[in-house]
């Protein structure tokens, strides 16, 4: 007996486009078998072992191949290449309630679901109680599953899932279903499997998820493994690839204003022009990183002196709050004389302690006295800030704090 | 086989409890209709063929002649037949959510929908039995019977295995089965006795003679209608003949559909 509950050796599956798939007689016959496949190598060359008994996280973007990889080790799809050996009885948690009929009561898709996820039909009897238990349907589950809302099927399907004792069990992307107080159960019940020597693979996009339950992480991308190792180390290096290439994709978050008038008639020597972010190497940003110090640069124009002016920026989370409003003046810096041209502002975010959401960037610019208002610029740039570890965290900035025990 | 049918025999079993739980479970008459169909075109296809054609049955058992119950043996059979293969054929469609995602034999879900279809069967020959008591043919060739129809329905099985398989891969199959079958009924002596067809067309005698079903069918005219013996010989050979159809159809099916995960 190996330590291992799955082998995966040099696996590859090929799918055919549809261009391919002669899924009429007709066609078959109108087009013929056609002379060169249009292949598609969902997974390519994937070698995992994954031991007894842990927690294995798969992850990548969307279309990399996890998907197929798990139902390739559940045995739905045959590799094209390579093979996949596996020990004990397998149970997925696929898609859950797929068995389900919904004219049948919650009851009888219990002894149906158990038949076909292979329980004997005596261990069915056994665990019928825990499961109605466990899914908290008891006042239902003698009617027709049919009259179930979409919340109720999921939890029903889980907890038969959960209980029909798999050896290995596979979830995919499952784990975001059912209520605070039912995720809690189940990630308790995988705790518990798991605790039990069970072995867990998991396919999500809930990296901070995946961290906190996993022993192991194998990233896929394009149907290859790119790394396969510690949760932190893995999703830390899937999460920089994920920031780079939106980096390269989406826009800059920057804001430039050619009109020079000030509205609503205000009279003032200053006019804020532009809003970037950068990073410490002093290139443009799309986006700031949790712990990451980047910088907001401001530009200014003057058409006369300007003496210590306050300049102020306002942080507004997308759903409302004001996080806060960071001004030189409270920082004690003074720009003493600022004489007539064009002046840029930088200002340090340091170890940004805001956690991963969207920002709104609204700048005003007080005189020296704080009484007459300057410039302001509503909304002047948005901004997304991104984890770099997986994790989201809770609120919207992280305080620098140190624990101790005493 | 036998011992691959026997460790999955729960689980087609569960799958046979699905289709008999939900099958009428939202009418009102239920069980009742599947015998309203039949009954109906038992009475509509007598009136027509025994008054508008006139097509003489031939001498039952007991010295009468009843061309509805010579009909209804025909059809029993046939319905047997047609309604395994009919049901088979769209079973993997209709259970393909499931067999996309789940792992396990694919045969379990159309084998258990045929169970099902077997208690309409059973409906249908006590129905059948209930007619010649009546008009007071019995015989102990009924007894032969058993045997005959046990070969029909692995017969039609085994073809329904097959045609299954075909109609996941390709849609088109169950349409064309339906042409088929239509044409195959009536080339079948359920309507009409052998000897009408070989009066008027030795080329139509011959090619209704080749049709397996012809085969069946006739057995069961002589075993429960005309009340003659059926030969121990041809009994065995209806019956391992439909056994063999139906080895033949289990292996094509588990060979073809190991990628049923892909093909639906």
């Amino acid at each position: 007996m190996s330590d291992y509950a799955v082998e995966i050796a040099n696996v590859g599956k090929r799918f055919m486009r549809n261009s391919e798939r002669r899924n009429s007689i007709k066609e078959r016959i109108v087009r013929g078998q056609s002379k060169r496949a249009e292949e598609f190598w969902a997974v390519k060359d994937v070698s995992l072992n994954i031991p007894k008994g842990s927690v294995y996280g798969l992850i990548g973007h969307n279309g990399s191949g996890k998907s197929t990889l798990l139902k390739m080790i559940g045995g739905i799809y045959r590799p094209t290449e390579g093979s996949i050996s596996s020990q004990g009885r397998i149970a997925s948690l696929i898609e859950l309630g797929a068995g389900f009929h919904p004219e049948m009561t919650g009851r009888e898709n219990i002894g149906l679901n158990g038949s076909i996820l292979g329980l004997p039909r005596k261990e069915i009897a056994e665990v019928t109680d825990e499961i109605i238990d466990f899914s908290g349907l008891r006042e239902f589950i003698d009617d027709p599953v049919k009259h179930y809302s979409s919340g109720m099927y999921v939890r029903l399907g889980f907890a038969v899932a959960v209980h029909m004792k798999p050896d290995v069990l596979l979830v995919d992307e499952v784990l975001a279903v059912g209520d605070e107080e039912f995720q809690r159960k189940c990630f308790d019940h995988l705790y518990s499997l798991r605790k039990a020597g069970k072995t867990i693979i998991v396919v999500s996009h809930g990296l901070g998820q995946l961290e906190a339950l996993c022993d192991e992480v194998a990233w896929l991308e394009r149907g290859t493994l790119q790394e396969i190792g510690e949760p932190t180390d893995v999703v830390a290096s899937y999460l920089k690839r994920v920031n780079a290439d939106e980096s390269a994709r989406s826009p800059l978050a920057e804001a430039r204003r050619e009109d020079l008038d000030h509205e609503g008639g205000l009279q003032s020597a200053l006019r804020l022009t532009s809003v970037k972010l950068m990073n410490a190497e002093g290139i443009a940003l799309n986006h700031a990183e949790t712990g990451i110090t980047f910088t907001f640069k401001i530009g200014m124009t003057l058409s006369d002196t300007v003496l210590g002016p306050n300049v102020r920026v306002a942080l507004q989370h997308e759903s409302g709050p004001l996080i806060t409003m960071i001004g030189n003046h409270r920082l004690g810096f003074d720009f003493s004389y600022l004489p007539a041209g064009d002046h840029t502002v930088e200002i340090d975010l340091i170890d940004n302690p805001l956690l991963p959401g969207r920002y709104r960037v609204h700048v005003d610019v007080f005189d020296h006295t704080g009484a007459k208002l300057l410039d302001s610029w509503n909304e002047a740039a948005e901004f997304p800030v991104r984890s770099g570890s997986g994790e989201i965290g809770q609120g919207f900035v992280q305080l620098p704090a140190e624990y101790r025990l005493s | 086989m036998l011992r691959e049918l026997k460790k999955q025999h729960a689980l087609i079993w569960a799958f046979a409890n699905r289709d008999f739980a939900t099958r009428y479970r939202s009418s009102v008459l239920g069980w009742a209709w599947s015998l309203v169909q039949p009954l109906a075109t038992l009475v509509i296809f007598a009136a027509v063929f025994s008054i508008v054609f006139r097509v003489q049955a031939p001498v039952m058992g007991n010295g009468k002649t009843s061309y509805a119950a010579f009909l209804f043996t025909g059809m029993v059979t046939w319905n047997l037949f047609s309604g395994l293969i009919t049901l088979s054929i769209t079973q993997l469609k209709s259970n393909g959510e499931l067999l996309k995602k789940v792992q396990f034999p694919a045969y379990a879900p159309v084998l258990g929908a045929s169970i099902v279809q077997l208690i309409q069967v059973v409906l249908e020959i006590v129905v059948l039995l209930g007619m010649f008591l009546v008009l007071g043919n019995v015989g102990f060739t009924w007894l032969v019977a058993i045997p005959i129809l046990i070969g029909t329905a692995f017969f039609a099985q085994g073809i329904g295995l097959m045609l299954s398989i075909m109609n996941a891969r390709f849609g088109d199959v169950m349409y064309i089965v339906g042409v088929l079958l239509g044409a195959m009924y009536f080339l079948t002596p359920v309507l009409y006795p052998m000897s009408l067809v070989e009066t008027h067309s030795s080329a139509l005698a011959w090619i209704v003679k080749l049709n397996p079903m012809s085969w069946y069918v006739q057995a069961m005219h002589d075993a429960m209608y005309t009340l003659t013996a059926v030969s121990l010989l041809e009994v065995a050979a209806l019956l391992i003949g439909g056994l063999l159809v139906f080895w033949a159809g289990f292996v094509i099916f588990n060979r073809y559909s190991e990628d049923i995960g892909e093909m639906l």
